[in-house]
């Protein structure tokens, strides 16, 4: 008894701010969705009207498709490129720290600074069409590297195996080699003018300012451009921080897993399939988790944007919710903001719910 | 893939005598692993230069006088040494210091131009002209100050020497100018002395003591923004921009500076209430049996999938009538636009009761229980054995905190509206974005005010990494 008076003691200031900033509010907020409240008249109770109301008007729907589709595929390639980026950085080597720190750098700076960033490098002359229009003017050169290497690994492994050596096709001393070689031959070609830079058209993409969607005209299933183009940026900025969380997994896999499917005979990749990824279950099952839940609720890029985008290709619902609460000018309408963020969260729930069955599933 | 060390360990069972055969499987081994190793390390760079490379090289253009210069160049005038020693002797010559240059009494500024003439063309000396040009654009331009081009005066422009060139394939000549910049003596110091050259049509600029800023109309108008800047002025100039031209019109305090301050100040209170309600919450969750246990552990749970739009309309309410009234007994009608409000809005989330509870949940229970047997309560128990021993976990909430308060951006921009010397460095960013983005994006200070407010929470991530690994380890081990 005295010990539950001691915890009822040590949780009382969390637990007041938890029932007065959440309990209250949540209840509240559904509360406010079955009310015509504006902020400052009392609220008159008008049932289902608001719910009903939102999924006749265009910006909602548009906001809640783009949420959904925004959060599917973002969550996606983060877990994806995520789990591959822990895989690479689970070699103990010199300087492994290094790159894990400079891996993690995205994910340090605020929303706010990265968006910025982000602004600045899909301007019309920025940073990316420039990636873009270098990589138009050189691909001969990446080419003329790549399949150097492939006829120099080809010739050193033929040549390895016909002096009895059993290499395997991508035996990494000879990859090494023929990267190398190839470099050397590439450098060798364009010094004496054999290759040479394309001449093009100056690459000049709009990327936010832009009503093209992608697939061209596919409708609802259709994502508009500067949409795309958040997808990029939030996925370049959440990857690295479940990188750390797979990490961590990745550490706790015990060894003896990989020497008996070593001695099974079983090949790197389906080592990685029929051990890594069953081990790191759990983990997968939060990263998606918080990957849903995050992507869900993005709200920052579209503020920071602001202009430099049609609000209709990058409106997600937190911002719906955000821009119908404080409509600038306006009167605020409540009712409606909650019965949006309302179904935010149910939209919430169910993807967390889903996910969680589909992982059990599988096990 | 992840066993890149087991291929390593391979050779190391021989323990008999090796046959040249084994040997030669070994050093095979061996080589494969090196080899493998290599591949490894260009791989990770590859990646580098992907999460790096984006930020290395805005803080670069962030120096630039262009950002979105077409082609992008490496090597802006700003990052030459040659140019960094013009601006230390122009910043001296203009009477103010090396590195804070000025323009005021006793200044006596040397300058010199050349240009390169092509065959047939009459070279023509310069027209100098000071410009009573407001600094920067937007806000800025209101800035009140003294105009240095109504104490400068213009010596005479001197041809110094000329020496014949080619330049594009065009035989012609190098012509140099030179003149000299004075004050008039009256007893004001202007903080810059912006400067305009403008020459016939095909006579093309070459160099100049310090590079220009600016070549425009086809080049025949060569614009400098200061030319006594001393070096950080020149170096850093999109980053004294932000400072010097965010102040604020009812208080005439440097907003920047001030946001700066008010992000500090919210981060530094919250991550100490959060230290001491999620380390007294985590302890009582993980150690303390009490009737409800399972009920607040499903609430907390619940609270951190829920995203932060649904709750805020009613947390927006609550700080506006001053939680319930209460914020009267200190004398505040209102904890809207207030730090005590987004304080006690925030006082400890989720996920650090969650780090703090499974941290608790991994010590070893035989140090309580001896404590225990000895007559110690929770209280004791609590803070004199579990407290000390959780030095990695509370690193790790400082640490997380820190960096989710000073990144936060939803919660401050609804509750910190008004005046402006209220926002925290995020809202304060969006407020660049719109002032000095209403038209044409004037990238320099934007990119700049982004690098000094991503700096401090980088330093704190280079110093303390290890805290943020055990952290983010921490939330995700519970599965």
């Amino acid at each position: 008894m005295q010990e539950a008076l001691a915890a009822y003691l040590f949780l009382l200031p969390f637990v007041l701010s938890l029932l007065i900033f959440f309990g209250y509010a949540f209840v509240r907020a559904i509360y406010f969705s079955f009310t015509d409240y504006n902020m400052f008249d009392d609220p008159n109770w008008v049932g289902l009207a608001n719910y009903i109301a939102i999924f006749r008007e265009t910006r909602f729907l548009v906001a809640l498709r783009n949420s959904i589709g925004f959060s599917l595929i973002v969550t996606a390639c983060q877990t994806a490129f995520a789990l591959v980026l822990a895989v690479v950085l689970n070699n103990k080597i010199k300087g492994i720290a290094f790159f894990r720190t400079a891996y993690y750098m995205p994910s340090v700076a605020s929303s706010v600074v990265v968006t910025l960033i982000f602004l600045w490098a899909f301007q019309r002359t920025g940073l990316i069409n420039y990636v873009i229009e270098w990589f138009l003017q050189y691909w001969p050169f990446l080419a003329a590297f790549l399949a150097l290497a492939a006829v120099l690994q080809l010739l050193q492994v033929l040549w390895d195996r016909s002096r009895g050596r059993p290499v395997r096709w991508f035996e990494p001393g000879a990859v090494l080699t023929s990267l190398m070689l190839s470099a050397a031959g590439v450098t060798l070609l364009w010094a004496t003018g054999t290759l040479s830079p394309l001449e093009v058209e100056p690459v000049r993409i709009v990327w936010l300012n832009t009503r093209r969607s992608i697939p061209e005209g596919g409708g609802w299933l259709s994502l508009s451009m500067p949409l795309v183009s958040i997808m990029m940026l939030n996925t370049w900025t959440t990857a690295p921080t479940f990188m750390l969380l797979y990490l961590a997994g990745l550490q706790d896999i015990p060894r003896e897993l990989y020497e008996a499917a070593a001695v099974d005979g079983a090949n790197r990749w389906q080592q990685f399939r029929f051990v890594t990824v069953p081990q790191l279950k759990h983990i997968t099952f939060l990263v998606v988790a918080l990957g849903l839940i995050g992507s869900l609720q993005m709200f920052d890029q579209v503020a920071i944007i602001g202009s430099a985008a049609p609000l209709e290709a990058v409106i997600t619902l937190a911002y719906y919710v955000y821009s119908n609460a404080f409509p600038g000018g306006a009167l605020p309408r409540v009712g409606i903001a909650s019965a949006a963020a309302v179904i935010l969260s149910i939209l919430t729930l169910i993807a967390v719910l889903i996910q969680r069955r589909v992982v059990e599933g599988n096990g | 893939m992840a066993d890149a060390r087991t291929s390593v360990n391979v050779p190391a069972a021989t323990a008999a005598p090796e046959t040249p055969a084994e040997l030669e499987r070994r050093n095979a081994a061996a080589r494969r692993a090196w080899a493998r190793a290599g591949l490894v390390y260009v791989l990770l760079l590859v990646f580098s230069i992907f999460f790096m490379g984006p930020f290395l090289f805005a803080t670069l253009s962030s120096l630039k006088d262009d950002p979105i210069e077409w082609p992008p160049r490496i090597d802006p005038p700003q990052l030459k040494p040659a140019n960094w020693v013009a601006a230390w002797r122009l910043g001296k010559a203009g009477g103010g210091s090396g590195w804070f240059g000025s323009f005021g009494p006793g200044a006596e500024v040397p300058f010199e131009v050349t240009y390169f003439v092509p065959d047939g063309v009459e070279p023509q000396a310069p027209i100098v002209r000071v410009p009573r040009r407001l600094p920067g654009a937007g806000i800025g331009a209101v800035r009140p100050g003294a105009f240095a081009a109504d104490y400068a005066i213009v010596s005479d422009v001197v041809e110094t020497g000329r020496k014949p060139a080619e330049q594009d394939g065009v035989t012609g000549q190098l012509v140099t100018y030179s003149f000299t910049i004075r004050h008039n003596g009256e007893d004001v110091v202007a903080d810059r002395l912006p400067l305009d050259l403008e020459v016939p049509f095909r006579q093309t600029f070459h160099s100049a003591t310090l590079a220009p800023n600016r070549i425009e109309r086809l080049g025949r108008v060569q614009s400098w923004n200061n030319v006594t800047p001393g070096v950080i002025p020149y170096v850093f100039y999109n980053y004294t921009r932000v400072f010097q031209e965010n102040y604020s019109r009812t208080t005439g305090k440097n907003l920047f500076l001030t946001w700066i301050g008010n992000s500090f100040f919210l981060a530094v209170v919250k991550v100490l209430t959060h230290l001491v309600i999620a380390s007294m919450t985590g302890y009582a969750l993980a150690r303390l049996r009490f009737p409800g246990r399972n009920a607040l552990f499903m609430l907390i749970l619940f609270s951190m999938m829920i995203p932060g739009q649904v709750t805020f309309i009613s947390n927006y309410l609550v700080l506006r009538d001053g939680i319930f009234g209460l914020s009267r007994l200190w004398g505040q009608e209102t904890l809207l636009n207030s730090f005590t409000g987004v304080i006690l809005s925030g006082l400890c989330g989720g996920s650090a009761v969650f780090i703090m509870k499974q941290f608790f949940e991994s010590l070893p229970r035989e140090l309580e229980e001896s404590a225990r047997i000895d007559g110690a309560g929770p209280a004791t128990i609590y803070s004199r054995i579990v407290l000390p021993l959780a030095r990695p976990a509370l690193g790790a909430v400082a640490i997380l905190t820190f960096q989710g308060v000073w990144n936060e951006f939803f919660w401050p921009l609804i509750v910190l509206t008004t005046p402006q010397d209220k926002f925290t460095l995020t809202v304060g960013l969006l407020n660049l974005r719109q002032a000095y983005g209403a038209v044409a994006l004037d990238w320099g200070p934007l990119l700049a005010g982004a690098f000094i407010s991503a700096l401090p929470v980088i330093i704190v991530f280079l110093v303390f990494q290890r805290y943020f690994v055990e952290g983010i380890s921490f939330t995700g081990i519970k599965g």
